[in-house]
C-alpha cells in the first residue's frame, strides 16, 4: 500500500517539478518579451520587474521600426533564409536521390566525402571563407549570405534514408515509361517524401533566419543587413536603450518562435533523426 | 522481383531489349554525377577548399589582401605560442568547456527523466524545455545582456547579488557560461529523450517485478542504454563549447581585459578585424586539431546510436 501511494505521489510531483524546470528555462525568453512592453522610466526606477505595467505600451516597437528599416531587414531575412533553404534542400534531395538509385564507381567514397564534411566545423573556417567571398567580389549580395549554406550534408543522409524505402523497381518501371530523372523526383519521389521535406525545409529556414555571424561579416551597408544583425546593432554594451533592443528582438524572434510551435511535432523528429548524423 | 520473374519472352525479344539495356545502363553512369556536382561544387568551394587553404596559411606569410607571400614554416605557430593573449584565449576556451559541458550534460538528464514518461502534461513542459531552440543565439545573448545588467537587469535583484556580470572581468566568464549551458539544454534534451523513450518498457517493467529500485533501473538499465547518446552529446558538446565566439562578439568583444576571449573570437579578431590573416589560420587550425577527437567520436557514437535504434 505505502509503495502505492508513494507512486501516486511521484506521479503528481514529477509533472510539478518538470514545469517548474520548464518555467525556469523559458524565463528569459519570458522576461524579453515582456520587457519590451515597458516603458523607459520603468527600465530605470527601482525594484526591476518581471512584468511590465501595461502591455499596450507599444512605443518601443514603433521607435525600433522607425530607428532601423525593420521591413527592409525582414524582406532581407527572408529573403536570405528562404534562398539558403530551398537551396540547401534541392542539392541534398539531387544527391540523395543519386546515392539512392544510382550504382556508380566511386559511390562509398563519394558519400563519405560528403559527410565527413560535418568534422570541419564551420566557425573554424570563417575567415578563409570570408576571404574567398570578398575576393568573388560578392560582399554585400544576398548571395554571399546563402553561399555557405548550401551544403547540408545530414539533410542529403535523412533523405537517402527515406528514398530507401522506396522499391528501385518503381524507378525501373518510370524508367521504361521514358520518366527521367527529374521528373520522376518532382512527380514522384518528392510527393512521397513530403513529411521530411517539410520538416527538413522549415528546420534548414529556421537554421537560416537566426544566423548571426556570417550574415555580420559578409554585410557592410545598413540596407543589406538582416534582421538578426540589425537588431544587434541597435546597442552596444554600455548603452542604456534596452527596452528598444528588446523590442527588436521581440520582433525578430516571433516568426522563428510561431513556426516552432506550430511545427514542434515535426522539427523535433527531423531533428533528432538529423541529429544522428550530426 | 517482377521484372525479374515474370513472363517468358522469346529469346530475340530479350537479346535486343538487353542490348538496350546495357545501352542505356552506359548512358546512366554520367546521370549519378551530374546529379552530385550542385553539391559538391560547394561541399569543395566553402568546405575542403577554405579548410586547404587555412592550413597552408598557417604555415605561410600571408599579406592584408590575404595573398600568400612566403613561407614561414612553423614560426607562425611559435610566435603564436610566445604570446600572453593567445595563452589566455585558449585557457579561456577550456575553461568554458570544462565548466560548461557536464553541467549540461547532467541537466539534460534530469530534464529528460523528468519529461520521459508520457503524462497529460506532457506537451507543455515540453514544448517548454524545447522553445529556446527556436529562437536565435543573438536574440538570446542580448536578453542576456539586459537581465544579467548590474542595475536594471532582474537577476542581480532576483538573488539578492551585487554582480557585475559582463561588466566586470572576474564574473563576466561566468556569465558567458551561464548563456552557453542554457542554450544547449533544448538540443540535448530533445536528443536524451528521444533515447530514453527508445529503451523497452519490458526491461525497466522486469526489473521492477525484481525489486529494483528508481536508481538502479536508473544506473544499471537505463544509463547504459542511452549511453551511446550521452557520448554523442559529450562529444558535439565539447566541439561546440570549444568553438565559443558568437556571445562574446555580441556582448563582451573578449573583454573586459580579455577575460572572455576565446580561440575563435582572437580568430576573428585577428582576421575579419585586423586582416592577421596567417595569425588567424594558426589559431583555426589549433581550433580544429583540438576539437577534431572529439568530431570523430560524435560521428562514430552517432553511428551505433543509429545501429541501436
Amino acid at each position: 500500500m505505502s509503495d502505492k501511494s508513494r507512486r501516486k505521489l511521484f506521479n503528481v510531483l514529477t509533472p510539478i517539478a518538470a514545469i517548474a524546470v520548464g518555467i525556469v528555462i523559458v524565463f528569459p525568453l519570458v522576461y524579453g518579451i515582456f520587457g519590451a512592453f515597458k516603458s523607459p522610466a520603468e527600465f530605470s526606477s527601482y525594484p526591476p520587474t518581471v512584468l511590465p505595467k501595461s502591455f499596450l505600451y507599444t512605443e518601443n516597437f514603433k521607435n525600433a521600426m522607425n530607428i532601423m528599416p525593420f521591413w527592409r531587414y525582414m524582406f532581407n531575412s527572408l529573403i536570405v533564409a528562404s534562398i539558403s533553404s530551398v537551396v540547401r534542400i534541392t542539392f541534398a534531395v539531387l544527391a540523395a536521390y543519386a546515392f539512392a538509385f544510382y550504382d556508380f564507381r566511386g559511390k562509398n567514397l563519394l558519400f563519405f566525402l560528403l559527410l565527413a564534411t560535418m568534422m570541419f566545423p564551420g566557425d573554424t573556417l570563417l575567415v578563409t571563407n570570408y576571404l574567398t567571398v570578398s575576393q568573388l567580389g560578392l560582399m554585400d549580395t544576398y548571395l554571399a549570405m546563402c553561399i555557405t549554406s548550401f551544403v547540408g550534408a545530414s539533410q542529403m543522409f535523412m533523405l537517402r534514408q527515406n528514398f530507401r524505402t522506396i522499391p528501385r523497381d518503381l524507378r525501373n518501371a518510370a524508367e521504361l515509361d521514358g520518366c527521367g530523372d527529374l521528373k520522376f523526383i518532382t512527380k514522384v519521389l518528392l510527393p512521397i517524401s513530403k513529411p521530411v521535406l517539410i520538416t527538413l525545409l522549415v528546420q534548414s529556414f529556421i537554421t537560416s533566419w537566426n544566423a548571426y555571424l556570417w550574415p555580420l561579416l559578409v554585410t557592410n551597408s545598413a540596407e543589406m543587413r538582416t534582421l538578426q544583425v540589425g537588431v544587434s546593432m541597435l546597442t552596444s554594451l554600455e548603452d542604456t536603450n534596452y527596452y528598444l533592443v528588446l523590442a527588436g528582438v521581440t520582433l525578430s524572434l516571433l516568426p522563428s518562435l510561431v513556426l516552432f510551435v506550430i511545427m514542434r511535432r515535426n522539427i523535433n523528429k527531423g531533428m533528432t533523426a538529423g541529429a544522428l548524423v550530426g | 522481383m517482377e521484372s525479374n520473374g515474370q513472363g517468358n519472352p522469346s529469346v530475340t525479344i530479350r537479346r535486343s531489349s538487353k542490348v538496350e539495356k546495357t545501352k542505356k545502363k552506359r548512358r546512366f553512369k554520367l546521370r549519378p554525377y551530374l546529379l552530385l556536382i550542385p553539391i559538391f561544387v560547394f561541399a569543395i568551394g566553402f568546405i575542403y577548399y577554405p579548410f586547404i587553404k587555412t592550413m597552408l596559411h598557417s604555415v605561410s606569410t600571408v599579406n592584408f589582401k590575404g595573398e600568400i607571400t612566403g613561407f614561414a614554416g612553423l614560426s607562425n605557430f611559435k610566435y603564436l605560442f610566445t604570446r600572453k593573449d593567445f595563452i589566455t584565449a585558449l585557457l579561456n576556451s577550456l575553461k568554458l568547456t570544462v565548466m560548461t559541458v557536464p553541467l549540461t550534460l547532467l541537466l539534460c538528464v534530469v530534464m529528460a527523466l523528468l519529461a520521459n514518461n508520457k503524462r497529460k502534461l506532457s506537451p507543455i513542459y515540453e514544448t517548454m524545455f524545447t522553445l529556446p531552440m527556436a529562437v536565435s543565439m543573438s536574440a538570446k545573448a542580448m536578453i542576456f545582456r539586459v537581465m544579467l545588467h548590474p542595475t536594471v537587469g532582474i537577476v542581480n535583484h532576483i538573488f539578492n547579488l551585487d554582480v557585475g556580470w559582463f561588466l566586470d572581468e572576474k564574473t563576466a566568464l561566468i556569465g558567458i557560461m551561464i548563456l552557453v549551458v542554457w542554450m544547449g539544454l533544448s538540443f540535448n534534451f530533445m536528443l536524451l529523450l528521444s533515447a530514453f523513450r527508445s529503451v523497452p518498457d519490458q526491461l525497466i517493467e522486469s526489473a521492477k517485478i525484481d525489486g529494483a529500485g528508481y536508481f538502479t533501473r536508473l544506473f544499471k538499465i537505463q544509463l547504459p542504454l542511452v549511453s551511446p547518446t550521452l557520448f554523442y552529446i559529450l562529444c558535439t558538446d565539447m566541439v561546440l563549447a570549444m568553438l565559443t565566439s558568437g556571445p562574446i562578439i555580441l556582448l563582451t568583444h573578449g573583454g573586459p581585459s580579455r577575460a572572455t576571449t576565446t580561440l575563435i573570437y582572437m580568430m576573428y579578431a585577428s582576421g575579419y578585424g585586423s586582416s592577421n590573416y596567417s595569425m588567424a589560420a594558426c589559431i583555426s587550425i589549433i581550433a580544429f586539431v583540438l576539437t577534431f577527437a572529439f568530431m570523430i567520436l560524435a560521428f562514430v557514437f552517432e553511428r551505433k546510436k543509429v545501429h541501436y535504434e
